[in-house]
């Protein structure tokens, strides 16, 4: 059986074809014959019931450069970075540019897949062996045959330095696509923040398809941010996927601010006992933006926890979805979960949707969630009409006030500064928030 | 200042207050209590300028204007505030920006420039030492995990920095232990003068020991059952509402 061939799959199928042999060829073959086999995911599959690719499937894409020259970004291209202060790492159109500064950072073993591919590529094809669910998982069948650099981040002991990698995807031309691939390795006992902050270069039409892995040893702690801001004409499907030892922990924030279509996907296996994941969200639909996020914890051992917070504001025409689930595994006793997905629209053309799913097969688990979509809280509003502020304020105030579940959990005074600038700038009566800051 | 005549007001549909005629001068305090489910909170809620509570019929001047055709927002410009009963929770909301943002509303409606910065932080921590609250309230959510009491000073911080011409304070003192009784008495007290009034709304005769009102009303059934002055408050802590309302029946 073979998908229909569409000019995005032909293209696809194209690119595969420039590839050169490495020593991971026989697992990117077979991750692009699933592909090519499966297609393009449908509306009539489960998890991508929100998100339409008929538009893409009409697009031919190409290989994006690593060197083009509308790709000449200064080393702080992203506004994360604290002015530099965050040693950074850019990756263009998943090659990256390997830093001294990088390269420098106690605690850190950072190398680039393309030199690992040469040298060790044992070390690598365990992360690209198929998993049960590939057949859901198509972009990442994509991105294992197609990613021609990447970066292995080992974290081999606890590290105070955040480390940010700056994702640029363009180049000159329409159809640009990019396919970064990220492997994290933290060290039992070891912790880290790393900040992945997805952009775009130029204004043309781009693909971005990238995949993140990462594995935290026991009592492992890892801070991980993913921010989007691509332009309006850029498609982003980005995968994470995090496997959790005994006793670690994984923070993990999606702040989606940027794009045209955006999809991320955030899978947490809870493999061992006491581990735990928070993971928040705040999804922005602003213009005719299209946000699909999607949050899976499977809590795979006892006394395993995780939170799952979404706030979704959607103005404009846009659309945001926030596609939840739990599941929890037979003997997983003990397991602890949270889903609270909260959203405001902001106009009668935008469009909020809210699936949590709980999937229990053991017994003895505490499972809550809630998902609650409307207006700003009329008490709220009458409250602060009362003390006299005007009408434009108040509803500001409010809708910064709603995101706030999600703001004030991010740890770093700079990034939070800097993202809150970035959401405001994106919501109703942006002159008066900034006055209140 | 505030005259009330025959006010009517329906909340979903049912109908609350049934003819209020009441009328308030500058330099007056007032007190208005009666049972539970008289329309006391009704009254406030309606002056203060709710939009789901409809008004049937009857007229309100405030200060010459008509206050039932002003927005809830221009009422609080034009010097009117309300505290609230049950004050609501804004996390994420800092406390300091509400409050600069209040002020500087009014001022700017008054045709007087924003308040500077560093004036407004003295202002406000003075307010705050006489009301005996906590440094923390600076950093925090509006009311955002307050106490039942922490809340009501809240409300009379907020009225001591606005200083509103007319301030109806609705059961500010229910909650409250002796000594936040005695601090928020104090504070609706720094304010009383010559171009001011106050409405007090209330269960309790208690707070009447604090502050001394000029009239006390009992409102029963959605309309003012009797008026007097401060020994009505002390017949009804000794006798009831009952004696009130039957008679109004009858």
């Amino acid at each position: 059986m073979s998908a229909v061939m569409t000019p995005a799959m032909r293209s696809f199928e194209s690119q595969w074809q420039g590839r050169r042999a490495d020593a991971l060829s026989p697992w990117r073959e077979s991750a692009m014959q699933r592909f090519l086999a499966l297609g393009v995911p449908t509306v009539h599959d489960d998890s991508w019931r929100y998100t339409n690719m008929r538009v893409l499937q009409a697009q031919s894409f190409r290989d994006a450069g690593a060197n083009d020259s509308a790709l000449s970004a200064p080393g702080d291209a992203s506004w994360l970075t604290d002015q530099g202060r965050i040693p950074s790492i850019l990756i263009v159109n998943g090659h990256p540019r390997l830093s001294a500064v990088a390269a420098q950072i106690d605690g850190f073993e950072i190398r680039s897949l393309r030199e690992l591919v040469a040298t060790e590529p044992s070390r690598l094809s365990r992360y690209l062996e198929a998993t049960s669910d590939a057949d859901q998982r198509r972009w990442e069948l994509l991105n294992t045959a197609l990613f021609a650099d990447g970066l292995h981040i080992e974290i081999k002991r606890p590290i105070d330095t955040p480390l940010c990698l700056v994702h640029l995807t363009g180049g000159a031309g329409e159809g640009n696509a990019a396919y970064p691939r990220v492997i994290i390795s933290a060290a039992p006992g070891s912790r880290a923040t790393i900040i992945e902050h997805h952009l775009n270069a130029g204004t043309d039409a781009t693909l971005c398809n990238s995949f993140t892995q990462a594995e935290l040893g026991a009592g492992a702690q890892l801070e991980h941010y993913r921010v989007f801001t691509g332009h309006e004409d850029a498609t982003q499907f980005d995968s994470l996927d995090v496997v959790q030892d005994r006793d670690s922990s994984c923070r993990q924030f999606t702040i989606a601010l940027g794009g045209s279509v955006l999809r991320t996907t955030l899978q947490s296996r809870l493999g061992e006992a006491g581990a735990a994941l928070d993971s928040y969200s705040l999804l922005v639909g602003h213009g005719e933006r299209h946000v699909d996020s999607v949050v899976i914890a499977t809590h795979g051992a006892p006394a395993t926890r995780s939170r799952q917070t979404a706030r979704s504001v959607a103005s404009g025409s846009s659309r945001t979805i926030f596609n939840s689930k739990v599941i929890v595994s037979a003997g997983a006793s003990k397991s602890d979960s949270q889903q609270s997905c909260r959203g405001i629209l902001l106009s009668p053309t935008a469009e909020i949707d809210s699936r949590p799913q709980l999937e229990i097969h053991t017994d003895e688990v505490k499972c809550a969630h809630g998902a609650t979509t409307g207006r700003l809280d009329p008490e709220m509003y009458f409250y602060l009409l009362s003390r006299g502020l005007d009408r434009d304020t108040a509803q500001s105030l409010l809708i910064f006030a709603f995101v706030a579940d999600v703001l004030t959990r991010i740890s770093l005074p700079a990034a939070r500064a800097a993202i809150e600038t970035a959401l405001i700038a994106q919501l109703p009566n942006a002159e008066l928030l900034r006055a209140f800051r | 200042m505030l005259k009330i005549t025959n006010l009517h007001v329906s909340v979903a549909g049912k109908q609350i207050l049934n003819g209020v005629n009441l009328s308030v001068n500058a330099g007056e305090v007032h007190a208005i209590m009666g049972p539970n489910g008289s329309g006391k909170s009704t009254l406030a809620q309606v002056l203060a300028g709710r939009e789901d509570y409809q008004v049937t019929s009857g007229a309100v001047i405030f200060e010459g204007r008509d206050l039932l055709a002003m927005p809830a927002e221009e009422r609080a410009r034009a010097g009117f505030f309300l505290g609230f009963q049950y004050p609501v929770e804004i996390p994420g909301v800092n406390n300091v920006y509400l409050l600069k943002a209040a002020l500087n509303a009014k001022r700017k409606s008054a045709g007087l420039p924003e308040v500077d910065a560093y004036e407004f932080l003295s202002l406000i921590k003075e307010k705050m030492k006489f009301m005996h609250m906590s440094e923390s309230f600076l950093t925090r959510g509006v009311n955002e995990g307050f106490s039942g009491g922490e809340k009501k000073r809240n409300e009379v911080l907020q009225m001591l920095v606005l200083e509103p011409k007319l301030a109806i304070l609705d059961e500010t003192d229910s909650g409250l232990d002796i000594d936040a009784l005695k601090i928020v008495s104090e504070g609706v007290n720094s304010l009383r003068g010559p171009q001011r009034a106050t409405i007090l709304v209330t269960h309790y005769q208690r707070l009447l020991d604090y502050i001394a009102p000029d009239q006390v009303h009992v409102l029963g059934g959605g309309r003012i059952l009797k008026s007097g002055d401060k020994s009505l408050a002390l017949e009804l802590e000794k006798r009831g509402y009952d004696w009130l309302v039957e008679s109004a029946v009858a």
